[in-house]
């Protein structure tokens, strides 16, 4: 014999609905909002440190000591139209040469391989914080031929940040002058 | 003719509904939303992160393309030089033409340090004092200048006593790169 149905199968399901307007409203005002006060394009900038050396707002002669030591000791990058190299104290070390790049506007310009040059720079500062653990490197100067594209200055300054030394300096020179500071920096070695 | 009887009008506009079309007008027409609530909702997170309560305080110029950095320091309001292979511009007047024998020579082009110079002295002038502040400059470079150009504008901006010069980049994050 079949059972009788108990109440509670007779009940009604009743299935809650969420009201989406309010939502959908909220959203609507807020998106124009956001799109008007959106800055999809970010521009930040690279402090460039003066070349010539100590800063007259030394705080005492110990930390203008450190600092001339650190002028002596910083780094230098070198580009030419051929080849990068990185030149310390310590010697001059090939880092790579430079290629041509197609970009997809057609325009050929020159490039280096900023990788190899990322993987030497952090060499020289791990090497250079060793050696002198009582210095605070930061400077480093990007030594370049005169036709050296901006691009890969700012580049150059860039993967030098990354590794540490954030107060880049610049220096150009003709082709020959740059090839006696490397002379220069080669007789240092020996 | 004479006018229809009260008969015929109910006829003529359909006036008996079957069931179906009595079911399907009382039936109460609910629109989906979730889908666009979803939209809407990673619409609404991806405009958050790049929402800026400053704003752009400066503008670039359409004659020229900043190259890419990570570098996070913000951009001050300072006084702002654009240059390019065409120009070079000081706070919007064109100052000098870039031309090769602007190219064949090192050190600071003497026109720009005028210009600078007179800009520093009419700081002077209005705030009576020349605050470190003051001798900061923004450089917008294109990237396809030469680094002559680029070290002769830097020498004048030094030699008209604005010591601080930085070069504004756009910021790239780390991930976006290769």
């Amino acid at each position: 014999m079949a059972q009788a149905a108990s109440a509670r199968s007779h009940r009604k399901r009743h299935e809650a609905e969420i009201d989406l307007l309010p939502v959908m409203n909220l959203f609507c005002v807020i998106i124009p909002f956001l799109l008007l006060s959106a800055s999809f394009l970010e521009i930040t900038v690279i402090s460039m440190a003066p070349t010539e050396g100590i800063s007259t707002t030394g705080a005492g002669a110990t930390a203008n000591l450190a600092r001339s030591e650190e002028d002596r000791l910083q780094p230098k990058v070198i580009l030419t139209d051929q080849e990068m190299f990185v030149g310390t104290t310590f010697g001059t070390v090939h880092v790579c040469y430079a290629f041509q790049e197609l970009r997809e506007n057609g325009e050929v310009v020159i490039s280096y391989d900023w990788d190899s040059l990322a993987t030497k720079i952090d060499e020289v500062y791990k090497t250079l914080t060793r050696t002198y653990p009582q210095i605070d490197f930061h400077k480093v100067v990007i030594l370049t031929v005169e036709e050296t594209r901006y691009e890969n200055i700012v580049r150059t300054i860039d993967v030098c940040a990354a590794a540490g030394f954030d107060q880049p300096g610049l220096q150009v020179n003709p082709s020959h002058l740059v090839e006696e500071a490397m002379a220069q920096l080669a007789g240092g070695e020996q | 003719m004479s006018a229809p009887s009260k008969r015929h009008v109910p006829l003529l506009l359909g006036h008996k509904k079957s069931k179906a079309m009595k079911r399907a007008i009382d039936k109460k027409v609910a629109l989906n939303l979730t889908s666009m609530i979803d939209m809407f909702t990673i619409l609404v997170v991806f405009l958050l992160k790049s929402y800026s309560a400053e704003g752009q305080i400066i503008t670039v110029s359409d004659a020229l393309t900043l190259p890419s950095a990570h570098s996070e320091q913000k951009v001050q309001m300072k006084l702002e030089i654009q240059v390019n292979m065409q120009a070079i511009v000081v706070d919007g007047d064109p100052v000098v033409a870039v031309d090769e024998d602007l190219l064949s020579t090192g050190n600071s082009i003497p026109i720009l340090v005028t210009r600078l110079k007179d800009h520093m002295e009419y700081t002077n002038s209005v705030k009576g004092t020349i605050t470190e502040d003051d001798m900061k400059i923004n450089i917008q470079g294109d990237v396809g200048i030469p680094a002559i150009l680029l070290q002769r504008v830097m020498s004048s901006c030094s030699e008209a006593g604005f010591s601080t010069q930085n070069l504004e980049v756009i910021r790239v994050e780390p991930e976006a790169e290769e």
